[in-house]
């Protein structure tokens, strides 16, 4: 073969390859795709958080909007939390407690406190949905899940500032939904499990309708998170994440 | 001659007056020692009885069957509906007053910081047979019924710079398991004997704290005092087999005794004081037997000629016993006596122990008075006498089985 020819050959092969590198997804373009979908201009749901421990079942309802990836406000519904608020704005997270006369800002470990006695935590149900500003990421493969094709990735965080050194997720190559979590400490002690029950489709997105959360630190409890309804995209006064909103 | 072996013995105790003076000595620090651990001992457990009774039990508390099971969750919820407990309860014989309680943990929010405390619902007219809040107070008065009043120990408030008419959010754990807060005003400071009371904890009225806490027409306790001449576990019996027969309610119904470990570890440490009494006095003694064998050696010629004049071995055991009985009668009454004084004192100036107990979570007040206790006088001054006297038996009985002969021509 003359030199030409293997030129023609070698360039013929890459000139071929170009595509399969340009469909090979990785796992930052995953999280950045999941994290899209995630995340609304504004949203508004009501549902409920259902908590099963040694005491019994606990069931508190709310209602909740957000505003892109940092903003969202919480309020609860339900007889013995009525009035009461959780804020998120500008990296700080707000509680209001109608009886209070002052608001009472979370910080540090406090974010890690148990919301309502549930598995879930201030931060989990507030939490910013920007993962690569924490987190650096690894595809490990690929998983059946729910009978769903799913892409296995680990996040490992790249400071001490979040509250799940380690986590694995496992995430719908086709919805990019978030079918199964586990959260871990840097040594790899499991500290959380997050799986989704059930899906809803809004606006084209499959987002978690019903989701199952064990806090493993506590023995015999599980905490049902479900939405009753959704609406995205929404038209919402920029006020509503307001400190001064909280307050009224 | 037996007659006269006590004014024997007496005079010859003064034939080596220093020697004798030693042994007392050594008897005297002994029953003091004693006299003043025994004084203290008695203080203490006198002292974490009133409080235990007054500011954490009651002589008897009423729970929820299975809150002590679930204590460190905080379970709320397993609580006693006061309208239907509490005049069941006050109404058995021997109640002489009762009060609900309700314990809970408490984050006061401040500057944006949360500070943990332990927050108490009471109800300030019933606590009235309990704990004396007005005398405790330093500054301000006693929280309203109905009323967002708070009154708080006096080093947490100096430690968080709290003053009268501040106001503070307190942050908590409902029985619902949910999370609540309300804000409160601080009406009144109080500096409670146990250093652990004034340093996290704040009281609050019950109905404020039923409303914070979720809990209407609940409380987590009811606390009994029982009246002079009842036998608080039989009350205790009394009040729960009642409760169980009318209400059909389960309940931990407990004497306070029952219920405090500190306090009957304390009652065990008592008699091992007693027994380590009797030791000291052993180690005291040592000094006295060892007067007593060196007087017998001395007087080995005296001996011989008392024994030839006629005197009997018991005479001479007798005689022997005797000078060290009044040696350990001086030593024991000087020393119960300056143990007496140092109580008298102790009393009047107290034992300040508020930086040794600074951490420590007991149930004792950090300044201690001793108080003179007669029968422990008594008992320390007989128990010292009998022991230096039973010791100085060992060598006088030496004196009684000398040979006459050998013991004239000892030199």
């Amino acid at each position: 073969m003359s030199n030409r020819t293997r030129l023609v050959a070698v360039t013929l092969v890459c000139l071929l390859c170009i595509p399969f590198s340009l469909a090979a997804i990785t796992a930052e373009d995953i999280i950045r795709t999941m994290d899209g979908m995630q995340t609304f201009e504004t949203s508004y749901s009501n549902g409920s958080i259902k908590t099963t421990d040694r005491f019994g079942v606990k069931e508190s309802t709310f209602k909740a909007w957000s505003q892109g990836s940092s903003d969202s406000l919480i309020e609860f519904t339900s007889t013995a939390e009525r009035g009461q608020k959780i804020l998120r704005t500008k990296g700080s997270l707000y509680l209001f407690y109608p009886d209070a006369e002052e608001l009472i800002r979370l910080q540090g470990a406090a974010l890690r406190q148990s919301m309502l006695g549930s598995d879930i935590s201030y931060e989990d149900m507030t939490e910013e949905k920007n993962t690569l500003d924490d987190y650096t990421v690894k595809l490990d493969g690929s998983e059946l899940v729910n009978g769903r094709d799913c892409h296995v990735l680990t996040l490992t965080a790249k400071t001490r500032q979040v509250a799940y050194p380690i986590q694995k997720i496992w995430v719908d190559k086709e919805t990019y939904l978030v079918w199964k979590a586990s959260y871990s400490t840097a040594q790899g002690r499991l500290l959380k499990e997050m799986q989704v029950l059930s899906t809803i489709v809004v606006e084209g997105r499959t987002l978690p309708k019903e989701s199952r959360i064990e806090d493993k630190m506590k023995r015999d409890s599980a905490t049902i998170m479900a939405l009753d309804t959704l609406e995205v995209n929404i038209p919402l006064d920029r006020k509503i994440f307001t400190l001064e909103n909280l307050t009224w | 001659m037996t007659t006269k072996l006590p004014a024997l013995a007496f005079r010859n105790i003064f034939r080596n007056l220093r020697r004798s003076s030693l042994s007392a000595i050594a008897i005297a620090v002994s029953a003091m020692a004693i006299m003043a651990l025994l004084a203290l001992l008695e203080c203490m457990e006198a002292d974490m009885q009133t409080n235990l009774t007054s500011y954490y039990t009651g002589e008897v508390r009423i729970r929820h069957e299975s809150f002590e099971k679930y204590e460190r969750y905080n379970p709320l919820h397993l609580s006693l509906e006061v309208d239907a407990v509490l005049p069941l309860a006050s109404s058995v014989e021997g109640v002489e007053a009762a009060t609900s309680r309700i314990n809970f943990p408490a984050n006061l929010y401040l500057n944006g910081k949360n500070n943990g405390a332990l927050g108490v619902g009471v109800d300030f007219a019933t606590e009235v047979a309990f704990i004396d809040f007005p005398s405790l107070l330093t500054e301000g008065r006693i929280p309203q019924e109905g009323k967002n009043e708070l009154l708080i120990g006096a080093i947490l408030a100096h430690e968080l710079r709290l003053n009268i008419n501040d106001k503070v959010t307190v942050l908590t754990s409902t029985a619902l398991r949910g999370s609540n807060a309300m804000t409160f005003e601080i009406v009144g400071i109080a500096s409670f004997p146990v250093g652990g009371l004034s340093s996290k904890t704040l009281y609050i009225p019950l109905d404020r704290a039923q409303y914070l806490l979720r809990m209407p027409g609940q409380t987590q306790e009811i606390l009994l005092q029982v009246a002079e001449g009842f036998k608080e576990q039989e009350v205790a019996q009394e009040v729960k087999s009642l409760l169980t027969t009318s209400l059909g309610l389960e309940t931990e119904t407990k004497a306070w005794k029952d219920l405090n470990m500190m306090y009957s570890l304390l009652s065990i440490a008592k008699l091992i004081y007693y027994v380590m009494a009797g030791v000291f006095f052993i180690l005291g003694s040592t000094v006295i037997i060892n007067t007593t064998m060196m007087v017998i050696y001395e007087r080995m010629r005296e001996i011989g000629t008392l024994g030839a004049l006629g005197m009997q071995g018991k005479e001479l055991t007798r005689l022997f016993l005797l000078e060290g009985s009044f040696i350990s009668m001086a030593g024991s009454t000087v020393g119960t006596l300056i143990g007496l004084i140092i109580i008298a004192v102790l009393g009047k100036v107290g034992l300040n122990f508020t930086e040794a107990m600074s951490g420590v979570d007991m149930e004792i007040s950090s300044i201690l008075y001793p108080q003179v206790n007669w029968w422990i006088a008594l008992f320390v001054w007989f128990y010292a006498i009998l022991i230096a006297t039973l010791s100085t038996l060992i060598p006088s009985r030496r004196a009684s089985k000398i040979q006459i002969v050998e013991a004239l021509r000892y030199v």
